[in-house]
């Protein structure tokens, strides 16, 4: 009886499987046949380039493309065929085809949104450490217990300031700008801080801050100052007092 | 003979250089406990761990102490699957997954400090082995590597990538072989390596330097990683040890056989393009089982199941840098990661690779399995510990490391970008069971395919006829041919007809 439930589960996630892959299948027939069309824009058949006639195929920076992108067709009608033949295309819009699943995808979709929104919106314009903490709250408090409710107050706390930040600043670093976004994901820090120890009152909640605020700290530091690299955003909120007081007060007592 | 004093006193001389320089020992035992931390931490993997710390060290510090950072966090991340393995019955990276067949049972009937003493042990002369084959084959290989040329390269490459996409696919050959283009593809990306030809740029200048390695293999092995692991885990229950952790002489002395043959097979699997520790580790176990005269206790708590599978992958370590080294062709994913550190580094293995360095990439590999060993011996405990934490407190810091690794080493936030694109693209297709070790490898080794098969026909002047006439070239294209034929149904059902004969 377990021998064939768990035959059962394996026959179900090779269904599911070759549905994916023939979505899969179409997608990189797709991708090839595009690439196929924007490799032909690049010289091939003694087309003139530069004022130098006469380019011949073998010396043509389109032929190995054109080797990947046919090769990649080809290997996506073998796809294809592999997974109608498996009844992939009969099973390509029922559930268990898409494999859809109602609590992984608010799971995915909250972790999209918080990486999303952290790498394109805040780390470009906000200071990183308290981006970085922001974002380690949210997802040790969103994702640590498994509850849908958490992860999208978390996917909340993240966006409303990764959305202002993009719609007031457009993700680039101002230096002697106003840090409005700066105290905005700050303020949202502490309140998602305040709300995680109103609702969690386990180990891992009581140690989130320290990790939140000593990870991003230590590693900035380290990087700016250790191996002497570029950090992001070196004139956010915290990171320019920081630096500041690192040339300005700490170095002199051993320069001197 | 004289061949081997003179090995010999090459690598004696590195050694030493290496254990007199007071800046080694901090680098090596940081690495070292990291790169256990990686293992032992179910979710983070060896490749992981050389990734993050190329993102670090990569191109901050002089390659002679990075190689130190980068070649200790490999050897300890590769040991350190091995405790929850053995402790949680979870394979900490994937090339202790075989470790667990054998060590869960020993620990359920209360010998886990002996099954961790013994694959302590194991580790550490697996890797000895593997670092003596390094040594040893090397220089044959090198000398060999030296004569070819342009389409011979052309062909290793494609060879690379096409044999990781055969063997790392667990579903279907074809999706291996895709995720291998894909990565070729993305290769394409930028100027054209002979006449700077924009390709695939898009208008956006950041792409004419085409993609950086770093960031994609962040993207690759770190994003999925993350995203898939943040999810309630219970993480079971660690077996508590009982007694010290020492090594079992008497047991190591009788199984001396199965651990010099686990190493040599994982050698020679580490030797396989883009293959790595976790086939060499069921290989080991599988050919183990089957020359044992105890194989049905295989599964059961056998201590030779244990050091077949953790010896072998240890020594698939120093097997994975014979083809780097010789080739400029990875031999694992955790040996990518390293030639992505000789890139931003400007520094190309193969046949021109300074030979000093060999010696001292040897002479790491002994010292980081040294510290491996005694770290193994003297603080178990503490990773024991570390196996507690839940994998939703410790990833966001990856995140965290990743995002400030892959900023540093490109100083921009379009690394950022291009981490995250590749990092989602490798999510869907780890979704769609594709490997993700034979992109990489595509996007590591496209460049040196596209440069070589262009330039042999460029000296030939179109003729292709100089890669079946040049006898290795010859060897090189039966081989891709082999590969590719041999996943062709029909040749398939021939080959089953000749076997039923």
């Amino acid at each position: 009886m377990g021998i064939e439930k768990l035959q059962a589960e394996l026959d179900k996630d090779l269904e599911m499987l070759r549905a994916r892959d023939f979505w899969g299948a179409l997608a990189l027939i797709c991708c090839a046949v595009f690439f196929l069309w924007r490799t032909s824009f690049i010289p091939f058949l003694g087309e003139n380039r530069a004022g130098v006639s006469g380019a011949e195929w073998y010396n043509s920076a389109a032929i190995v493309p054109f080797g990947i992108w046919f090769a990649m067709l080809l290997l996506g009608l073998v796809l294809l065929r592999i997974a109608i033949k498996a009844g992939g295309a009969k099973r390509a819009f029922s559930a268990v085809g898409l494999g859809w699943d109602r609590q992984e995808a608010i799971r995915i979709g909250s972790i999209a949104v918080i990486m999303g929104m952290f790498i394109f919106a805040l780390v470009p314009r906000v200071d990183f450490i308290l981006a970085s903490g922001l974002v380690i709250t949210a997802l040790i408090y969103g994702f640590h217990a498994g509850r849908v409710e958490r992860m999208l107050q978390s996917a909340v706390a993240v966006i409303l300031p990764g959305i202002y930040a993009l719609f007031m600043h457009f993700p680039q670093a101002e230096w002697n700008k106003a840090h409005d976004d700066d105290w905005l994901v700050m303020a949202a820090w502490v309140l998602l801080t305040l709300w995680m120890f109103a609702h969690d009152r386990s180990r891992i909640a009581r140690a989130t801050p320290w990790v939140a605020v000593l990870t991003p700290l230590i590693l900035v530091t380290a990087m700016a100052f250790g191996f002497r690299q570029n950090v992001p955003n070196r004139g956010g909120l915290l990171f320019s007092k920081i630096e500041y007081h690192y040339y300005v007060t700490l170095r002199p007592l051993w320069r001197n | 003979m004289e061949f081997f004093l003179s090995q010999l006193q090459g690598f004696g001389g590195a050694f030493a250089a290496l254990v007199t320089d007071p800046i080694t020992y901090p680098y090596i035992i940081i690495s070292v406990f990291l790169g256990i931390v990686f293992g032992a931490l179910p979710g983070l993997t060896a490749t992981l761990a050389v990734t993050i710390l190329t993102g670090f060290f990569g191109n901050k510090i002089p390659l002679d102490y990075a190689l130190i950072a980068l070649l200790g966090a490999y050897v300890g991340a590769i040991y350190g699957g091995s405790y929850p393995s053995i402790l949680l019955n979870i394979p900490g990276t994937a090339a202790s997954a075989a470790t667990a067949m054998d060590g869960h049972p020993l620990a359920k009937q209360g010998r886990g400090a002996e099954a961790l003493g013994l694959t302590t042990t194991g580790s550490f002369i697996g890797t000895l082995i593997g670092t003596a084959a390094l040594l040893v084959f090397v220089w044959a290989l090198l000398l060999i590597s030296q004569s070819i040329a342009s389409p011979e390269k052309a062909l290793l490459a494609l060879f690379g990538i096409l044999l990781s996409g055969t063997l790392m696919s667990e579903d279907l050959v074809v999706k291996g072989w895709i995720a291998g283009l894909a990565g070729l593809a993305m290769a394409m990306v930028g100027l054209d390596p002979l006449l700077s030809e924009p390709r695939y740029t898009f208008g956006w200048s950041y792409l004419l330097s085409g993609f950086q390695v770093v960031p994609v293999l962040m993207g690759a092995f770190a994003i999925p990683q993350i995203i898939d692991g943040l999810r309630q885990i219970d993480a079971g229950k660690v077996i508590a040890l009982k007694g010290r952790i020492l090594p079992n002489l008497a047991a190591i002395r009788r199984h001396m056989p199965t651990i010099a043959r686990s190493g040599v097979i994982g050698t020679g699997v580490g030797a396989l393009p883009g293959v790595g520790e976790d086939v060499a580790g069921w290989v080991s176990y599988g050919v183990g089982k089957s020359a044992s005269h105890d194989g049905k206790n295989f599964g059961k708590g056998s201590i030779e199941g244990l050091l077949s599978s953790e010896t072998a992958n240890n020594a698939c370590i120093g097997g994975a840098l014979i083809p780097l080294l010789v080739l400029g062709i990875p031999g694992s994913p955790p040996a990518a990661a390293l030639m992505g550190a000789f890139k931003i580094n400007n520094i190309i293995p193969g046949p021109t690779i300074d030979p000093s360095i060999i010696l001292r990439v040897c002479a790491i590999m002994v010292l980081a399995s040294l510290t491996m060993f005694i770290m193994g011996l003297f603080t178990a405990r503490v990773f024991i510990q570390i196996l507690r934490l839940p994998q939703t407190v410790f990833l966001p810091v990856v995140l965290i490391l990743t995002t400030i690794g892959s900023f540093s080493v490109g100083g921009g936030i379009n690394d950022l970008y291009l981490m995250l694109g590749v990092g989602a693209l490798a999510y869907f297709m780890n979704l769609m069971r594709y490997p993700i070790a034979p992109l990489v490898i595509g996007v590591i080794l496209g460049g040196l395919f596209d440069e070589t098969f262009r330039r042999s026909l460029l000296l030939s002047d179109g003729d292709l006829s100089g890669f079946f006439t040049r006898p290795t070239a010859a060897v090189l294209l039966a081989l891709n041919v082999a590969l590719i034929a041999g996943q062709l149904p029909v040749v398939r059902r021939t080959f089953a007809k000749l076997r039923t004969r």
